[in-house]
């Protein structure tokens, strides 16, 4: 994020964006003020898993700094605990905000940012997209291959779990009778959402 | 009482100690489970992330199965209770969602099932009746009740307790016998399936909560959620190895002391093997 913002600009390129995210999300992101509250109580952000902190990413929003926004980490990194939601005192769902975003960012094809999640999320709905189930060990399977930067990091899961882990973990996907189900939902949505 | 049981992935996967422990506590206090059958995945944590529809209609598949048999659901995984709590909320607030969503399954979505948690689902029984149950009480076990951030916040949406401090769980392991530690983090984020996305910072995250449990001497964290139970037990020992520390306290479902103490056998309900880390020194303190 470049460290001069010019406002004017941005007001007269994006000064509609606070107003298209209230239509995605539902959510009214100008009646944030501000106070940081969201931002205190988030482990992810304490733990550095954010590069922009929850309230500035409401701001970012508020000023219409779209690009920059879409192209957070942040948007990726939230897992929804909502404890910003609980303690919002201007009653905002941040989560939901963040979830917007993300759709948002997918449909412009803006995932580098936190290409780990967009795999993750890729690989987890082929796979209850295909079996109706999540199947585990394909899924970790291909999380594996596709993922950078952690092939070998489970082994510091130690001996002991590993064994029990690999023990307790079926083999072969589950079955059910309907596996298209999920299919045929995912198809109807998109016609659906083509629709408006 | 009898319910539409919504086990979800987890629970037959990896994470069948909850599973048998969640039917064996459901049969010691007369609750009926019917298994929805054909059940599908809930979506999460991704269906919510590629589209708003696709998350609503992904549970909703499921819990229309519910509505059409006249039955509340249970659902014990946190992450399958609020999708569908989610998909209730929007049926019941926005007729044109119902509408969408009834499209995108193809049957009509009516929101009249309730969805219960475990732990609401259980509490509603009464503390009194789970008490008469009990056949081995817990007694000098310290126990921490981790609920999760899933089944209380956003508090408008999901609330089965108090967002900060519930207490739901904790009376639950009063009434049979254990003594309930008074711990900060009871609803603290684990971290859930960040863990398959930033390694680093989950583990920073789950370590937070097995840390404070230790503090406030806890000889045990019980959990109702299957990603919380993973983060924290089969994650014990790299956390241990990544932040030099020496965390050797078992996390189990609080349904497995709950049917333990009802008269189950730790086989039945996998409190021997069902886990990464070990249980022997629970089972030694509470036999």
């Amino acid at each position: 994020m470049s460290a001069i913002v010019n406002l004017s600009q941005l007001h007269k390129d994006h000064g509609d964006f606070a107003e298209r995210v209230f239509k995605m999300s539902g959510q009214d992101v100008r009646k944030c003020y501000q106070c940081g509250k969201c931002s205190a109580g988030c482990s992810v952000h304490i733990f550095n898993g954010m590069d922009v902190s929850p309230n500035r990413v409401m701001r970012m929003i508020q000023l219409g700094m779209e690009q920059e926004v879409l192209n957070t980490r942040s948007i990726w990194a939230c897992v929804l605990c909502s404890t910003c939601t609980a303690r919002c005192p201007r009653d905002i769902d941040i989560p939901r905000v963040m979830d917007a975003l993300r759709i948002e960012a997918k449909k412009r094809g803006i995932t580098q940012k936190f290409k780990n999640a967009n795999v993750f999320h890729d690989v987890f709905m082929n796979s209850i997209i295909k079996y109706g189930r999540v199947y585990e060990l394909g899924l970790f399977i291909g999380l594996k291959l596709k993922q950078s930067g952690n092939l070998f990091a489970d082994l510091e899961m130690g001996v002991p779990a590993l064994i029990n882990a690999a023990t307790r973990l079926p083999k072969f996907p589950p079955k059910v009778k309907n596996p298209d189900e999920i299919r045929k939902i995912v198809e109807n949505c998109k016609r659906i959402e083509g629709e408006k | 009482m009898r319910y539409a049981y919504f086990p979800g992935c987890s629970l037959h996967s990896m994470e069948t100690a909850y599973d048998r422990s969640v039917k064996a506590v459901s049969k010691h206090l007369g609750i009926e489970l019917w298994e929805i059958p054909d059940w599908v995945c809930c979506g999460a944590s991704s269906a919510h992330s590629v589209g708003h529809l696709v998350g609503l209609a992904i549970p909703a598949k499921t819990l229309v199965k519910a509505e059409k048999e006249g039955l509340d659901v249970l659902a014990p995984c946190a992450a399958c209770w609020q999708r569908m709590v989610w998909v209730n909320h929007e049926v019941n607030t926005s007729p044109k969602m119902k509408e969408k969503i009834s499209k995108a399954i193809e049957e009509e979505i009516k929101g009249t099932s309730k969805i219960f948690s475990i732990i609401d689902g259980l509490a509603a029984v009464g503390m009194e009746k789970i008490s008469h149950a009990v056949k081995k009480p817990l007694k000098g076990l310290k126990v921490a009740s981790y609920y999760g951030c899933y089944y209380v916040k956003p508090p408008k949406v999901a609330h089965i307790d108090d967002p900060e401090n519930p207490q739901l769980m904790d009376e639950m392991m009063k009434a049979i016998g254990a003594e309930a530690v008074d711990w900060p983090f009871k609803t603290e984020c684990c971290g859930t399936s960040l863990i398959f996305q930033d390694l680093d910072t989950t583990l920073a995250m789950s370590k937070k909560v097995i840390e404070m449990a230790v503090k406030s001497g806890a000889d045990v964290i019980v959990t109702a959620c299957p990603v919380c139970e993973m983060n924290l037990d089969m994650r014990m020992a790299q956390i241990n190895k990544r932040f030099k520390t020496s965390f050797h306290i078992p996390v189990v479902y609080f349904t497995e002391l709950m049917a333990y103490a009802m008269g189950s056998t730790p086989q039945e309900i996998g409190l021997d093997k069902g886990h990464c880390g070990e249980t022997k020194s629970l089972l030694a303190k509470i036999s």
